[in-house]
């Protein structure tokens, strides 16, 4: 120490003085954080091993927009706020959240404590900050940047985060939950690119052990996890597949213990006839819908192009679909908005009936002098959507009422979206997986002005009743405008919902939690899984 | 004697040499046909799910809307300064993927090699000593049957019989999960990992997930090697120096295993190496079928997804592997056989 004169000798006293103190405080927190967090109770001494034939474009959260790297992101990364399993009720992951003011432009994040990555380095505030600032900056070809468009500005202040929205947006938490939202440290990602897969960290349940690119990635807990969700397992591996038959064959003989994505009806209806197997379904809201393109469908007036469509959802028979194409792994659907999610009503049954009814069709055509049969091309995709049964079965029935003449065309996926949104298909099939489960996902996208599908549909009441839902985080509001635009558009029919997806996967022995796991929320919670 | 060796070198300089036009040509009718197919790895992995202006945005971001020759110019920079690039759909370096999934090919298409080998050369020669009796008959049935039979249909086959049936071997995969988790990647080629490693109770279980795949492959190459071969030995039987053996005494085992069959196998080398492309092309199908990590199955992936740079690079590797492969087998045969020079 330093020997000062006395008259200097004060302040300079005060100031170690209080140094000491702070680092007196400071220290065991410090200490104890890391700690505290690793002495959670161990996991059980179970591996299991999952198969898929899904490929992952990024374990980056500001590098992907799709399923199977959002598995990754949502076991590996912690978002503020997340689903429980089973529910679409948003509850706190990293933190407390909640919107400020009346509206729904300003959302408030509070860190929750004892946060850590696997790497030790604490979550802050800082980091949230960085997370969605870098999304943007690096704008991904192949990332979801777009989901943060709302969002006009992040700013943190210590452990307290706020969103502030360019909009009322209430569906900003939703957003948060997905992929998009990963926390990462920001000492550890770059800002202006992507963190190669081998070395991403997180502060989720797991990190990621070691990773060999489309072929295995082995998961083991986060020493330093601060979080609530208790492992059932202490390690998880995938093993990615190039095909659903060699996957079949791996969880019959036990290769794996689950095998998850994407299996054929038909391969799930052999699997449940399997030894050792159990085929597990959950729910889903993956969709399947028509679409008529109000420009180029037959029909010389809107009259008659309204009236088609609705012949075509009066004759439609989901149930025989679902059973006879799908072998029940799908549900009939009676709206664009699937059944699980608040809001939804079953629109096209209350304006059209559960059962087929032709007469009704003819009925309709007749009224708008349309001529029968109804000639047109049926489009539908190959590789992506694998929608040839299903469109052989709508020809079919459509046929079969004698107020149809329906001819089938395909084309492979990259063509077919091009050709979809560009006025050149009449009457096409397609699909739609959510970003999360809002029903503002199903409905904004295709009803909008212009809508997604480039169908030229463009209702002013439906733009209402969205720009209702959007702005209100009343739910009873936002259930009331979700009514009446289902209502209204499925009088107008632009879509034609046909089925809604369960969610399955097929186990090979003991496995547990795979149930719970399987909900509409489509995240794959690792930490469930366990053997009995 | 010099005028031989510069006749040689003359030969070896212009096979070199036109290996030049010959890979240009080449890397330019791929570039040429991926842009042709409709589409780009955006709309590929994100159509669907964006909207058309937000598809045309990324597209515009990504470069896709640059005039084909600017595209042509980057692309074959990156070629010449051997750098491939990174691919677009999974942001892995083309080098990577050459790397990894290349040595998993490399390990099958050497083992069904010598499967084919093994097969497809005692069967020839037996076939060709003993022509036109039932060995013959059956060796040449079986050369064609085997030949004509899609790799992927005998992959399933046995798959189904070995596999699920009986259950002796693996259906899928390079190793099980548990011991490939174990296993460090030195040359991404397991086996040699694992040796590497002194992981010798691994070695079991990598060579019974090899069996299948490389007997399967190789077994379809034997049929072009069992007939080549008959063919050889039954010229090589004709020869005057055969008849000159026996007609010095020597025993007529002695006659057809000393002297024809020594001279009915050097043009196997030849064979070999013109199988390599065969082999390459057969891989993609066999890696399809038993989830087998090669380049075959990144290269289908990939083109189904309109990966350009991942598809250029791995194109352009595949191509110079066998032009490799056919320089080599050139070269040998010049140096072997003196009437084969320019």
């Amino acid at each position: 120490m330093i020997d000062l004169p006395a008259k200097k000798r004060g302040p300079q006293l005060a100031r170690a003085l209080t140094g000491i103190v702070a680092a007196a405080l400071v220290t065991p927190m410090a200490l104890a954080g890391p700690a505290a967090a690793s002495a959670r109770p161990k996991p059980p001494n179970v591996t299991v091993i999952m198969g898929t034939t899904d490929r992952i474009v990024s374990a980056d959260p500001a590098g992907s927009y799709d399923l199977p790297s959002w598995t990754i992101v949502w076991n590996v990364y912690q978002t503020l706020v997340k689903y429980p399993p089973g529910s679409t009720k948003i509850v706190p992951d990293a933190a407390t959240c909640h919107w400020q003011g009346s509206g729904a432009t300003v959302y408030v994040c509070t860190l929750l404590p004892h946060q850590f990555f696997s790497n030790g380095d604490p979550v802050t505030g800082q980091d949230v900050v960085y997370s969605f600032e870098r999304v943007l900056k690096i704008n991904s070809p192949n990332g979801a940047a777009v989901l943060l468009a709302p969002m006009k500005s992040v700013k943190a202040s210590g452990n307290t985060v706020t969103f502030t929205l360019k909009y009322n947006d209430a569906t900003w938490p939703d957003v948060l939950t997905t992929g998009v939202g990963g926390i990462v440290d920001a000492k550890v990602f770059p800002f202006d690119k992507l963190q190669p897969d081998a070395q991403i960290i997180g502060s989720g349940p797991y990190e990621l052990h070691s990773y060999t690119p489309n072929q295995l990635a082995v998961f083991t807990p986060n020493p330093y996890y601060g979080g609530n969700d208790v492992l059932k397992n202490k390690e998880f591996i995938i093993r990615y597949e190039e095909s659903a038959t060699t996957l079949v064959s791996d969880v019959q003989s036990g290769a794996v213990d689950i095998a998850y994505r994407e299996l054929t009806p038909t391969q799930l209806t052999a699997l449940k006839r399997s030894k050792g197997v159990t085929v597990v379904k959950g729910q889903g809201i993956e969709i399947r819908y028509l679409v008529f393109n109000l420009k180029v469908m037959p029909g010389s007036n809107p009259a008659q192009k309204l009236a088609i469509r609705q012949a075509v959802a009066y004759v439609l028979n989901r149930q025989d679909i679902a059973t006879n194409i799908y072998h029940g792994i799908v549900s009939p659907l009676y709206s664009i908005i699937p059944n699980a999610l608040p809001g939804h009503i079953d629109s096209f049954r209350l304006v059209y009936g559960s059962a087929p009814n032709v007469a009704k069709a003819k009925k309709v055509l007749e009224a708008a002098g349309v001529q029968v049969p109804v000639k047109f091309t049926l489009w539908y995709n190959t590789n992506h959507y694998q929608d040839a049964d299903l469109a052989t079965e709508l020809q079919r029935q459509l046929n079969a009422s004698g107020l149809f003449n329906v001819s089938l065309s395909s084309a492979e996926w990259t063509t077919y979206d091009k050709s979809a949104t560009t006025d050149q298909y009449p009457v096409y099939l397609f699909g739609w997986f959510p970003d999360y489960p809002d029903a503002d996902d199903y409905t904004s996208p295709f009803y909008s002005c212009p809508p997604f599908m480039v169908d030229h549909y463009c209702n002013a009441t439906v733009v209402k009743d969205i720009a209702k839902e959007e702005g209100s985080t009343v739910p009873a509001v936002r259930d009331a405008a979700f009514r009446q635009l289902q209502l209204q558009t499925a009088k107008d029919a632009p879509l034609v919902p046909i089925w809604q997806g369960g969610q399955v996967a097929a186990s090979h022995g003991p496995v547990t939690g795979l149930k719970q796991t399987l909900d509409p929320s489509y995240i794959f919670r690792f930490w469930l899984i366990g053997k009995s | 004697m010099a005028s031989t060796s510069g006749s040689l070198r003359r030969y070896l300089l212009t096979r070199l040499a036109l290996v030049v036009p010959m890979v240009f040509i080449l890397l330019t009718m791929v570039f040429v046909l991926l842009r042709v197919a409709p589409g780009n790895p955006i709309v590929a992995a994100l159509g669907g799910h964006l909207s058309p202006s937000q598809l045309a945005a990324r597209e515009r971001a990504a470069g896709y809307d640059k005039p084909l020759v600017v595209q042509y110019g980057e692309y074959l920079r990156q070629v010449f300064t051997g750098h491939f690039g990174t691919t677009l759909t999974d942001q892995r370096p083309v080098t990577q993927v050459i790397a990894q999934n290349g040595a998993a090919t490399l390990e099958l298409t050497v083992a069904a090699m010598l499967v084919a080998l093994a097969v497809g050369i005692p069967l020839g020669m037996l076939a060709g000593r003993l022509r036109d009796t039932w060995v013959d008959a059956g060796a040449r049935g079986f050369g064609i049957v085997i030949y004509a039979a899609p790799v992927f249909f005998l992959g399933l086959l046995a798959q189904l019989v070995f596999g699920t049936y009986l259950g002796w071997l693996p259906t899928s995969s390079q190793a099980s999960v548990l011991v490939q988790a174990t296993l460090q990647p030195h040359t991404n080629i397991l086996l040699l990992d694992a040796m590497i490693d002194g992981q010798w109770g691994d070695i079991p279980n990598l060579l019974a997930h090899l069996v299948m795949p490389a007997v399967t492959l190789g077994l379809v190459i034997s049929g072009v090697v069992v007939r080549l071969v008959r063919v050889n030995v039954i010229q090589a039987m004709k020869g005057d120096y055969i008849e000159a053996a026996r007609a010095r005494g020597l025993r007529e085992r002695d006659v057809v295993v000393r002297h024809a069959f020594k001279n009915a196998l050097v043009p196997i080398v030849t064979v070999t190496g013109l199988q390599a492309a065969l082999l390459l092309s057969g891989a993609v199908l066999t890696e399809e079928t038993f989830n087998w990590p090669g380049i075959g199955n990144e290269l289908i992936y990939y083109l189904e997804n309109r990966d350009y740079i991942a598809v250029q690079g791995i194109i352009t590797v595949f191509a110079l592997a066998v032009v490799a492969i056919s320089l080599l087998i050139d070269f040998i045969n010049a140096w072997v056989d003196p009437r084969v020079r320019y």
